[in-house]
């Protein structure tokens, strides 16, 4: 009875054996197998965002860090708590892992701390072993040479967000080691720029480190694409360079392709901040600076063109055929209207002016009196062809379309009747116009090239199809483009003193603009109009300046605004002659002092 | 005088004489079994000879000889020696309350300096010792009677309350069902038998609810159903189970298996040793395995059958009987039939103490059956 019992027991003990290792032998040798195997992602290299010559302006070097697997780790708080006697976690990185723990697949590797220095990352590396679940790997993060220069262009990588992943399924955006772009041309060309993921089969051990790997090429990661832009990065540099302190934006760009050579806003901010997590300092000292370091003002900035749109109503004006160019106004330093008096910018008036006189001189009374004739229908269908009011699409965010405003524009948006003082701020570039750095560079090159309505393109390599042609008649471009000359390279012009680009026998044409942003009072204007040095720096008027050279051959157009640093003939203008002689130097107008390779 | 190594009055057989009486079977057998567990050691602690298959090795040939020494020794010396035997190893469970060591939150060793001495496993042969002692003395009348009940009841659950206080549920288990075998095998009459297979089933629950401790409950529950707890207590069943179907039926080769080498079965060199064999041996390796033990198993009932006296009887019978438990609840836990207890595989788990107590069994039973012919008399 005792051997039926044991034979019992034991035949029990065999069949569970037959059904473990015979019947579900398959499903077993899965699991372990599962055990044993991860499929890890791999991440993809970034592609690079290259100037036009081919400097990487974004770029990525080895970065070591350390992540968590929340699978293997066996207890969260003490890993955490070990780990910190090797490196610092603050109490944000904590509770972002914690919530990274919480939220994403448990095999998912978590990131602990990137960017570690080699000492602390060694010291890790020999502590591993008592650390079941933290990996530590070398991979790649972005890096912005260039000090910021070029951030408002290029934007910055990050986390994916939840947002990020709800509207993508790209499975690397739940890799937390993984960034995306989330400004800028990083954005805009995130999914060329991004690659493709690939798949690596590894033997883990049980605390999820990686005893051996099998590469298979056709599994491996795609390198995103390198992403050229048409940007000229030394001269981007030397733009900045010129702005110093000041605060603006300048666009340079080719009047005939449309090739941006210079999109810079000024201050900017360094880009590494925001890939290595900002710290809250850092995004204080963003936020509170009066200057705004975040804001892409040469795109994004709207200001009043001020006498630079005066272009715009002197082509209306030409092609209407209402008013005789040579015909002479008499400015004598105000116009009246109804009861209110529109100030020229010049007190005691410039006399008898005819049209291009009026540029050269920016005689505002005269395009006060042609405005009403030639009404401002008109005047708003010209700066639209000119670019103006509106977007290019130049392939990142942030494109503000400015105002062209006409009377339809304005009972929608603030419910009133267009007064004729209106269309009198509106001739002097004020009132509700506005523009961006980038329009005005747009308009001057449309100007420039005389024939052509040229947009503005950013990035490389794209198919340019050949831009639609203006109405304007190409006479009347030639007027005004004389009449420009006359501003920079006539005695009395307003930027005469500005007019030497410091290339022989090379000649440049533009207009300046001074943008008011506060109301000038009657008794002021009386007591006599406060100086801008006497202002505080918020008060101060726009130097605005737009160019255009060579005179004969044009070859590229400026939009250049610094912000409250008065007049027009000034700051904005030594920095346009400046960046605008360096560009010409570049293209081999004459030699250039520094070849620049570029660096890798 | 009982003379140790025969020679006397009642045994005139020489030392030598004995020597090739003696069934060289059985310990050719336990001695091949402790082999196959130095490979097994061998292959868990990858291949590396100083974590344990040395050891192991040492051990089995040390208590192999001591295996035979006991063997040799006269079955009355054990006969008078069973009931000290008994109160020694009940002494040093209370030693282990008092002074014992505490490893992975059981108290189960006493440090003795040169090894650590788990008394729980010492009291596994002093158990059936004493039952068979106390069964071969007790008149057949009384055997099912409340009074001869009550002695072997005191003897058995005197031994399980110090051992459960350690805690150390397997092995609490382990002696009682062994006591129970003993007490059946004694000719206990089926009318008992069935009223105490009542008593447990009312016993069972209160017992579950106020005599485990949290994380025994966690377990038991764990494993009546896993997926309460996928990474925590059912890890070790699930890991085992997947290292041993893994195996398939020919294994993946001595020192290829992966769920080894992974580390994912815990604790694989001592009670989770059968996963390695299942794993790089396969089904073919696991019933050899279990075969190996079942011939055992077989051999000494049979030496079982050959004994005249009770005493001789029951002890074979209640060694075995704890020898096959133990296998039985080691191979059910890890193939997932059994919650995980902490029961060593005998023989092939790493451990010292299971070793000399499994071995001094086998040596018992030797000598249970070199003197079998030898008249044993009832002491009163």
């Amino acid at each position: 009875m005792l051997g039926a019992g044991g034979v019992g027991v034991f035949g029990v003990l065999a069949s569970r054996l037959y059904y473990l290792q015979v019947v579900k032998a398959e499903d077993y040798l899965t699991l372990s197998e599962n055990n044993r195997f991860n499929y890890n992602i791999v991440v993809p290299e970034r592609g690079r965002i290259l100037d036009r010559y081919g400097e990487g302006l974004a770029v990525n070097r080895q970065d070591y860090r350390a992540v968590i697997i929340p699978e293997r780790v066996p207890d969260l708080d003490a890993t955490l708590l070990k780990i910190q006697d090797v490196i610092k976690l603050d109490d944000r990185t904590i509770e972002r892992i914690k919530n990274d723990v919480r939220t994403t697949a448990k095999f998912i590797p978590v990131l602990l701390k990137g960017n570690l220095d080699w000492p602390v990352f060694s010291a890790l590396n020999i502590r591993a072993h008592n650390l079941p679940g933290v990996v530590l790997e070398v991979g790649q993060a972005r890096s912005y040479p260039n000090q910021g220069i070029f951030t408002h262009t290029l934007g910055y990588v990050g986390r994916a967000n939840s947002a990020d992943i709800d509207k993508d399924e790209d499975p690397l955006l739940l890799q937390p080691t993984f960034k995306i772009g989330k400004t800028g041309v990083e954005q805009a060309a995130d999914q060329s720029l991004r690659g493709e993921a690939g798949q690596l089969k590894v033997e883990v051990n049980a605390v999820g480190r990686i005893v051996r790997a099998w590469p298979d090429p056709k599994d491996d990661a795609k390198a995103g694409k390198d992403v050229w832009l048409t940007i000229d990065a030394p001269l981007q540099r030397f733009s900045a360079e010129q702005f110093g302190e000041d605060s603006g934006g300048i666009a340079v760009m080719d009047v005939m392709t449309g090739e941006l050579r210079t999109l810079l806003s000024m201050p900017s901010y360094d880009g590494n901040l925001f890939v290595s997590g900002l710290t809250q300092d850092d995004m204080n000292r963003l936020n509170n600076d009066e200057k705004r370091p975040q804001y892409n003002k040469v795109i994004s900035g709207g200001y009043s063109p001020a006498s630079t749109f005066k272009m715009a109503v002197m082509l209306a004006a030409l092609e209407s055929k209402l008013i005789d160019p040579f015909r002479k106004v008499v400015c004598v330093g105000k116009l009246r209207l109804g009861n209110r008096n529109f100030h020229c910018w010049k007190r005691r008036g410039h006399g008898p002016q005819n049209m291009a006189e009026a540029l050269k001189h920016s005689c505002d009374s005269y395009f006060y009196e042609i405005a009403q004739v030639i009404g401002i229908e008109r005047i708003a269908e010209i700066a639209r062809q000119l670019g103006l009011g509106q977007t290019y699409n130049i392939g990142i965010a942030g494109e503000k379309s400015g105002i062209v405003p006409d009377p339809a524009w304005k009972q929608g948006k603030l419910g009133s009747g267009w007064r004729m003082g209106d269309t009198l701020n509106a001739s002097i570039g004020q009132g509700f116009v506005l523009a961006t750095p980038l329009q005005l560079a747009v308009m001057t090159s449309r100007i420039a090239n005389g024939s052509l309505a040229v947009s503005p393109n950013l990035i490389a390599g794209q198919t340019l199809e050949t831009p639609p042609p203006m109405t304007i008649g190409s006479n009347n471009l030639e007027f005004v483009r004389q009449a420009m000359w006359s501003v920079v390279n006539e005695p009395g012009g307003t930027a005469y003193a500005k007019s030497d680009l410091g290339l022989d026998g090379v000649k440049m044409a533009a207009k300046t603009g001074t943008a008011q942003v506060r109301g000038i009072s009657a008794s002021e204007r009386r007591s006599g109009v406060r100086k801008n040095a006497e202002l505080p720096w918020k008060l101060r008027d726009h130097s605005i300046f737009v160019a255009y050279a060579p005179f004969d051959k044009p070859r590229f157009a400026v939009g250049c605004v610094v912000e409250h640093s008065g007049s027009g003939a000034g700051r904005a203008a030594e920095v346009t002659r400046s960046v605008l002689a360096e560009a010409l130097k570049r293209d081999g107008m004459a030699p250039v002092a520094t070849i620049t390779e570029p660096p890798l | 005088m009982i003379s140790l190594f025969g020679d006397s009055g009642y045994d005139n057989r020489s030392a030598k004489g004995k020597l090739f009486e003696l069934n060289w079977l059985l310990p050719a057998l336990v001695m091949l079994t402790g082999i196959v567990g130095v490979i097994m050691i061998y292959a868990a602690t990858d291949g590396v000879w100083s974590h344990g298959a040395m050891q192991h090795l040492i051990r089995i040939i040390i208590c192999g000889f001591a295996m035979v020494v006991i063997a040799m020794v006269d079955i009355r010396l054990w006969y008078g020696l069973a009931y000290p035997a008994y109160v020694g190893a009940l002494l040093l469970l209370i030693a282990v309350e008092l002074v014992g060591v505490n490893v992975n939150g059981s108290q189960r060793w006493v440090d003795l300096g040169v090894m650590r001495l788990q008394p729980s496993e010492i009291m596994k042969p002093a158990i059936v010792l004493a039952l068979a002692r106390y069964y071969h003395d007790l008149p057949d009348w009384r055997v099912s009677r409340v009074s001869g009940l009550l002695g072997a009841l005191i003897i058995i659950l005197l031994p399980m309350g110090l051992i459960l206080r350690q805690p150390d549920l397997g092995t609490t288990a382990l002696l009682g069902a062994t006591g129970i075998a003993v007490v059946f095998m004694a000719g206990v009459n089926w009318r008992v038998i069935s009223l105490a297979g009542l008593a447990s089933i009312v016993a069972i629950p209160l017992f579950f609810r106020f005599g485990l401790k949290e994380y025994q409950r966690a377990r038991i529950w764990t494993f009546l159903d896993p997926s309460r707890d996928p990474a925590g207590a059912s890890y070790h069943i699930t890991q085992s189970k997947i290292a041993l179907g893994s195996g398939g039926v020919s294994g993946k080769g001595f020192m290829k298996g992966t769920q080894r080498q992974g580390e994912y079965v815990p604790e694989n060199r001592t009670d989770f040793i059968f996963t390695v064999i299942g794993e790089e041996f396969g089904l073919i390796g696991s019933l050899l395995t279990i075969a190996l033990y079942m011939t055992i198993i077989a051999l000494c009932y049979w030496l079982a059958w050959q004994c005249k006296n009770a005493f001789s009887k029951l002890l074979i019978l209640g060694l075995t009987t704890t020898f096959t438990l133990y296998i039985f609840i080691n191979l059910a836990m890890v193939m997932g039939l059994a919650p995980v207890v902490g029961v060593p595989l005998p023989l092939i788990s790493y451990g010292g103490t299971v070793i000399l107590a499994v071995m001094s069994g086998f040596g018992l039973i030797l000598s249970a059956h070199l003197h079998r012919k030898i008249d044993l008399p009832r002491s009163d």
